[in-house]
């Protein structure tokens, strides 16, 4: 569903992404681990047709992104770091918008608040402008917006950032129908405990490149540990 | 879709204050503009009809005389106001509204401020015109800057293009939302288009008054929507919303005061035109030229008004002499008029850079107050001169050249007076003055296919 062919990026003399090659099937749960500045974000923006490749090339559903940027972007739903909204819009008015672009269809603002109240967001903040929203408030937004789309692919870029515990975990359960319904879920994060919970494969980068790849049935929490630590060291 | 942004643009607007205080703020200014132009209208229309009434009065009530010396007294016409003359009053403070016809010469008075015409600096005086042309782009660009550059800054920019949405629907619907605020501009006008059909002061120009605003409007919203194109181009080429709004300001600033001014200048430079001295000089010459030859062509002496011919030909002398004198006229008034629409087209094309350049000679057209609407009015008063001349001329042939030496004592009344017709003139039809405007419409429309592209070319690749 997701596929990166020895992607090579290079901002002017930095090398952002060394010859990285993964690819994440339907209905797989990958997550991938690295320190700031590893590549992840930039991997994540060549899905999204935000970048343009230096060399190799990044496919979704088959397609290549660069000569298809419109195609491949209707199988995916994006859900940033900071999820950014129109600020004098409500919450709900947020979701509706947005939703209805991404799906050409306008959706019943009954079913869109009860989307909203899925993912824990109070009901009274979704009559709220945005402007006066939290992070994780906005992020919730964010997430509903993404999951309205019923996307083949499920591009997430620490999704969870901002979110409080519970509504982390109540996320991970929603990626983990997501991908029970076939959903390829490519996610970044910084939480070794939360990879584990939820992926069912586990990258670990460092400065571009793609150092190991494992599933995460394989391995104990105290191994993923070592395991990462490992890689960040040398 | 397309609905969708329109709805949440205009939403935006409404609801960070912009709309409100932007358009609210122009609308008002446009309907002062508007009220104002008409009362004043309706005052100086109503003057002017008693004016052309008693003059004529005057002429039929004169006192039995030589018709030549009724001649140089003569008769006044009142240029009838347009209807949409308050919509846009073009030159119409700055040339004169009366014409005075009388013996021997078309008169200067209409022609010394018409020097102006095309130095037509409107700037200052609240005409809704000069709402529309240099407010409404500000209105525009209020409303816009930040259409992309500032969805760009929040975020919400990459939101959408993750979406899968094309850019150019992006496009289309920003484009829409503006032209909302656009029209909400212009509604007063069209507000009176339909009124003009249904009022009653403006009867017999009814039909031609509407065709005239129904052109107005179209020409405001071309003119308008290169600015929604510009702006939107602007706003997704720009980094931040600030950049893009000092780059819009500044456009518009030398686009609606820096550019007329200056282009009025390069105009007089390109086409010179003779100050009125040097005008009345050259026509001077070239009259006593024309009369000189005449004369000696018909009666062997080229000293006008001497003793070689005797009074018994004078009546056939006046019109001798009025005849070359037409020719000489029709020549140098013809090439100084020339000058002046050679002037109003070199400007107009500069519409291309600068809009206002060619709506402004547009919208003059369509409210029948530009040059080539004064010019059809001056020469019709001109040919009625020329009918007077041409009875009192023949009339003196007739009658007083048989009186011989006594050719002075010759004198009429008040049936001949009668002879002479009053001056109707009607304005012309709203085809001639789109006949006049195929070049700034022309300027027009392509500024706008220009402006399209440039958006359309901007925004291809938002992020
Ligand atoms: N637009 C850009 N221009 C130049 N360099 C960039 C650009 N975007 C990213 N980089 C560089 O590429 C490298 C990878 O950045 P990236 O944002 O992908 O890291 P990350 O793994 O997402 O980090 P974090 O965990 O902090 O989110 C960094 O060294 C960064 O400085
Ligand atoms: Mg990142």
């Amino acid at each position: 569903m997701l596929k990166a062919n020895s992607l090579t990026k290079n901002f002017n003399s930095n090398i952002a992404l060394n010859s990285v090659s993964l690819s994440v099937s339907q209905g797989e749960i990958y997550c991938l681990l690295g320190a700031n500045g590893a590549g992840k974000t930039t991997l994540i923006n060549h899905f999204l047709g935000f970048l343009k490749p230096t060399s190799g090339e990044v496919l979704v559903n088959g397609k290549c992104v660069t000569s298809n940027p419109l195609d491949t972007k209707r199988d995916i739903a994006y859900i940033p770091e900071n999820v950014m909204l129109y600020g004098v819009l409500t919450g709900l008015e947020n979701l509706e918008y947005f939703s209805a672009l991404a799906t050409g269809r306008k959706k019943p603002r009954d079913v869109l608040r009860k989307l909203l109240a899925d993912v824990g967001l109070p009901a009274e903040a979704a009559e709220r402008r945005v402007a006066t929203y939290s992070k994780g408030m906005r992020q919730k937004v964010g997430i509903t917006i993404a999951m309205a789309k019923n996307a083949k692919a499920l591009l997430l870029d620490e999704p969870t950032s901002g979110l409080d515990p519970k509504a982390a975990n109540e996320f991970s359960r929603l990626l983990k129908t997501a991908s029970e319904n076939g959903v390829a879920v490519f996610t970044t994060t910084h939480d070794l405990f939360h990879a584990k919970e939820t992926g069912n494969r586990i990258g670990i980068m460092r400065s571009g490149s793609l150092l190991a790849e494992f599933n995460s049935d394989d391995v104990s929490h105290a191994d993923m540990e070592s395991i990462y630590l490992k890689n960040m060291r040398d | 879709m397309t609905w969708l942004i329109v709805t949440r643009e205009v939403r935006e607007f409404y609801r960070d204050g912009r709309f409100l205080f932007g358009a609210g703020l122009v609308a008002v200014l446009f309907i002062t503009a508007f009220l104002v132009g008409y009362e004043q209208r309706q005052n100086v229309f109503s003057e002017r009809e008693v004016a052309q009434q008693l003059d004529y009065d005057d002429w039929i009530n004169q006192p039995e005389r030589h018709p030549h010396d009724a001649a140089h007294q003569g008769m006044h016409v009142f240029k009838p106001i347009p209807p949409l003359s308050f919509v846009d009053p073009g030159i119409t403070n700055y040339v004169g509204s009366t014409q005075w016809l009388k013996a021997h010469r078309q008169t200067e008075v209409k022609f010394r401020p018409a020097q102006d015409a095309t130095g037509l600096q409107r700037f200052g005086s609240l005409t809704p015109a000069w709402v529309i042309q240099v407010l409404g782009p500000l209105l525009i660009i209020v409303l816009g800057f930040n259409s992309f550059s500032g969805e760009r800054e929040q975020g919400t920019l990459r939101q959408l293009i993750s979406l899968g949405v094309p850019s150019w629907k992006l496009l289309r619907g920003k484009a829409l939302a503006l032209f909302l605020g656009a029209f909400l501009l212009i509604a007063p006008l069209l507000l009176f288009s339909v009124w003009a059909v249904s009022g009653d002061d403006l009867a017999g120009s009814r039909h031609d008054t509407l065709i005239r605003s129904g052109f107005l409007v179209l020409g405001y919203l071309v003119y308008l929507g290169i600015f929604i194109f510009v702006t939107l181009a602007v706003s997704a080429l720009t980094a931040t919303s600030r950049i893009s709004l000092i780059v819009l300001l500044a456009f518009w600033i030398i686009g609606t005061t820096l550019a007329p001014r200056a282009l009025v200048d390069v105009a007089r430079m390109v086409y010179p035109i003779p100050n009125q001295a040097e005008f009345n000089t050259q026509l001077n010459q070239e009259l006593q030229r024309e009369y000189a030859e005449a004369w000696q062509e018909h009666f062997g002496t080229d000293k006008r008004w001497g003793s070689d011919v005797p009074l018994s030909r004078w009546g056939e002398a006046l019109r001798v002499d009025d005849y070359a004198g037409y020719d000489a006229i029709d020549r140098h008034f013809g090439a100084l008029w020339d000058r002046y629409e050679d002037q109003r087209r070199l400007q107009e094309f500069f519409g291309l850079l600068f809009p206002m350049l060619s709506i402004r000679s547009y919208s003059m057209a369509m409210s029948a107050t530009d040059f080539t609407h004064h010019r059809d009015f001056a020469t019709s008063a001109e040919d009625h001169r020329r009918l007077i001349q041409d009875l009192i001329s023949s009339n003196l042939t007739q009658h007083a050249d048989g009186h011989g030496e006594r050719h002075f004592d010759y004198k009429v009344g008040k049936e001949f007076w009668s002879k002479v017709p009053r001056f109707e003139y009607a304005a012309p039809a709203a085809f001639f003055a789109l006949q006049g405007s195929l070049n700034s419409l022309g300027v027009l429309l392509a500024s706008l296919l220009i402006s399209i592209a440039f958006a359309f070319w901007s925004s291809r690749n938002l992020i």
